[in-house]
């Protein structure tokens, strides 16, 4: 294992820590040595060590804590827990804090050597198959681009023509083909859509969509939301606010931009599903653990035996007969796959002629990353 | 909208696109030289001295997009055309509205006056290159 591999050795029996330290520093390792659990976890921090053995009876922190705390630091760390008091009980035990072996004492040089050299070996690979996973991710996500703008590139051009020529400047066009024209653009415009909605989609299943996780405080980002759909709702002759008023400060953990994604696409489809005069009501509600967003509209509601079946890729309840279905039918698949990603759940509620409410919970954030709310009040 | 004729660089591989903004501009009075991608847009601009450019930001050439923009607003190969108000277009919206934020912060890349994605409408394209020139 090239470079020098780095062994940090925790352990109260100072002839135990020089004794390990000169056997590993004869097979080319550099080591480093601790006589407590806190020193232990601090130089550890430090020096980023590839290995690291832990004696388990110590005074002050236990073998086994600095295993659970060493995990935070470097979930790659291997650990191998050395101890005196070797029982089945304390090996099980130490296996499921994530040790990567078990040395009972005494042992022999060449035990110790064995065992470090395998759990470098393991180190080695899990670094090994971590790169070759993230760069298959990389090639992966660089492949999903690459389709979609491949896609993109020429109906964009056609999309560009179709506006020169409508806007008049490409000389006079007659009501017929003006017509014509526009109505292949809206074509287009759901090709367009599509395979935007295809790319979230394969994103989504990537992971890739969920980039970062932060704290979104959900009443800003659904303002903000309720802000751009508002004329879209005002052309539809429907009411769009929130109903009581909401909670502020309820934040969750996750990516702003899928969670605006699905928030989007909720009232999208409350305004699209509504009927004229009708209202779209949100709320969002402290459930303890979770946060709970309603998206509640008056509109023509869904029938119970669509109900499972909403969430299905490409899915649409047909309006009425000859009334032409906006959208790509994924936006709920997206929406679900992001609540999904979050860990959090999507429920519906509806009836026939009356409304329907989408109930989002998702969890809270921890209390210890308060968001920086930037709320305009 | 009474657009003072102006001379704008179109930097763009697609020869559909260069043509359909062609006809846009030209519909204003404005005068249009082309380019077919950063690399060639390099030696237009200083050869036509444009008074706008309009620089289209491709997946294959995403960096190189960027680092003309910023090569005109801070290399001294470009002091000449140092000016020169550029927008960025693109057909992939996360790029034109910067999502990637190579201008942001540690990445320290020069921003474009304006983005736009594609299709462009022709007459927000007009009150933009209006805005840009009336400064």
């Amino acid at each position: 294992m090239n470079p020098q591999p780095v062994i940090l050795i925790i352990d109260d029996e100072e002839s135990m820590r020089d004794a390990c330290a000169q056997i590993l520093v004869k097979i080319g390792c550099r080591v480093e040595t601790a006589p407590d659990g806190e020193t232990g976890l601090r130089k550890a921090l430090e020096i980023r060590p590839d290995a690291v053995i832990v004696d388990l009876k110590m005074p002050g922190k236990s073998g086994l804590e600095v295993l659970d705390e060493l995990r935070l630091i470097d979930p790659a760390v291997v650990a191998v827990v050395i101890t005196g008091y070797a029982t089945v009980d304390a090996a099980v035990e130490a296996m499921k804090r994530g040790a990567y072996d078990f040395l009972p004492k005494p042992f022999t040089p060449e035990e110790l050597r064995l065992i470090i050299a395998r759990a470098l070996e393991r180190r080695f690979l899990a670094r090994e198959a971590e790169t070759l996973r993230r760069e298959k991710k990389l090639l992966e996500d660089n492949i999903i681009t690459m389709v979609s703008h491949q896609l993109r590139g020429p109906l964009t051009a056609i999309q560009q023509y179709f506006e020169v020529i409508l806007a008049g400047m490409a000389g006079t066009v007659d009501d017929k083909p003006r017509e014509m024209i526009r109505k292949a653009g809206e074509r287009l415009n759901g090709l367009m859509s599509l395979i935007n909605d295809w790319l979230d989609l394969a994103r989504i299943d990537k992971g890739a969509l969920i980039d970062r996780l932060r704290p979104v405080e959900l009443r800003a980002v659904i303002e903000k939301l309720i802000g751009f759909l508002a004329p879209a709702a005002l052309e539809s002759g429907v009411a769009l606010g929130w109903g009581t008023p909401p909670q502020a400060g309820l934040a969750v953990l996750g990516d702003e931009a899928a969670l605006e994604q699905v928030f989007t696409n909720l009232l999208h489809n409350a305004i699209v599903y509504n009927k004229p005069g009708g209202r779209i009501e949100v709320g969002i509600r402290d459930e303890g653990n979770d946060v709970a967003v309603e998206v509640g509209d008056t509109g023509i509601g869904i029938a119970t035996e669509h109900l499972p079946l909403i969430f299905d890729q490409f899915y649409r309840v047909r309006r009425s007969e000859g009334a032409k279905t906006k959208g790509s039918g994924l936006g709920l698949s997206i929406a679900r796959k992001i609540v999904e990603a979050h860990n959090g759940r999507i429920e519906v509620a509806s009836e026939v002629g009356a409304g329907t409410v989408f109930t989002v919970r998702l969890p809270k954030a921890p209390a210890e990353n308060p968001p920086t709310e930037d709320s305009s009040e | 909208m009474s657009a003072t004729p102006a001379k704008i660089l179109v930097i763009d591989d697609d020869p559909d696109f260069r043509e359909a903004v062609t006809a846009i501009l030209a519909s204003a009075g404005h005068a249009v030289a082309a380019a077919t991608g950063p690399e060639d847009g390099r030696a237009k601009i200083l050869a036509e001295r444009p008074d706008l450019v309009l620089l289209d930001i491709m997946m294959d050439s995403l960096f190189d997009g960027y680092a003309l923009c910023h090569a005109i607003k801070t290399a001294k190969e470009f002091e000449s055309v140092r000016e020169t108000p550029i927008i960025f277009v693109s057909a992939v919206k996360d790029i034109a509205g910067s999502r990637f934020g190579f201008h942001e912060g540690a990445e320290g890349l020069s921003a474009p006056d304006d983005y736009l994605d594609k299709p462009v409408k022709p007459a927000d394209l007009l009150a933009r290159i209006e805005r840009l020139l009336g400064k």
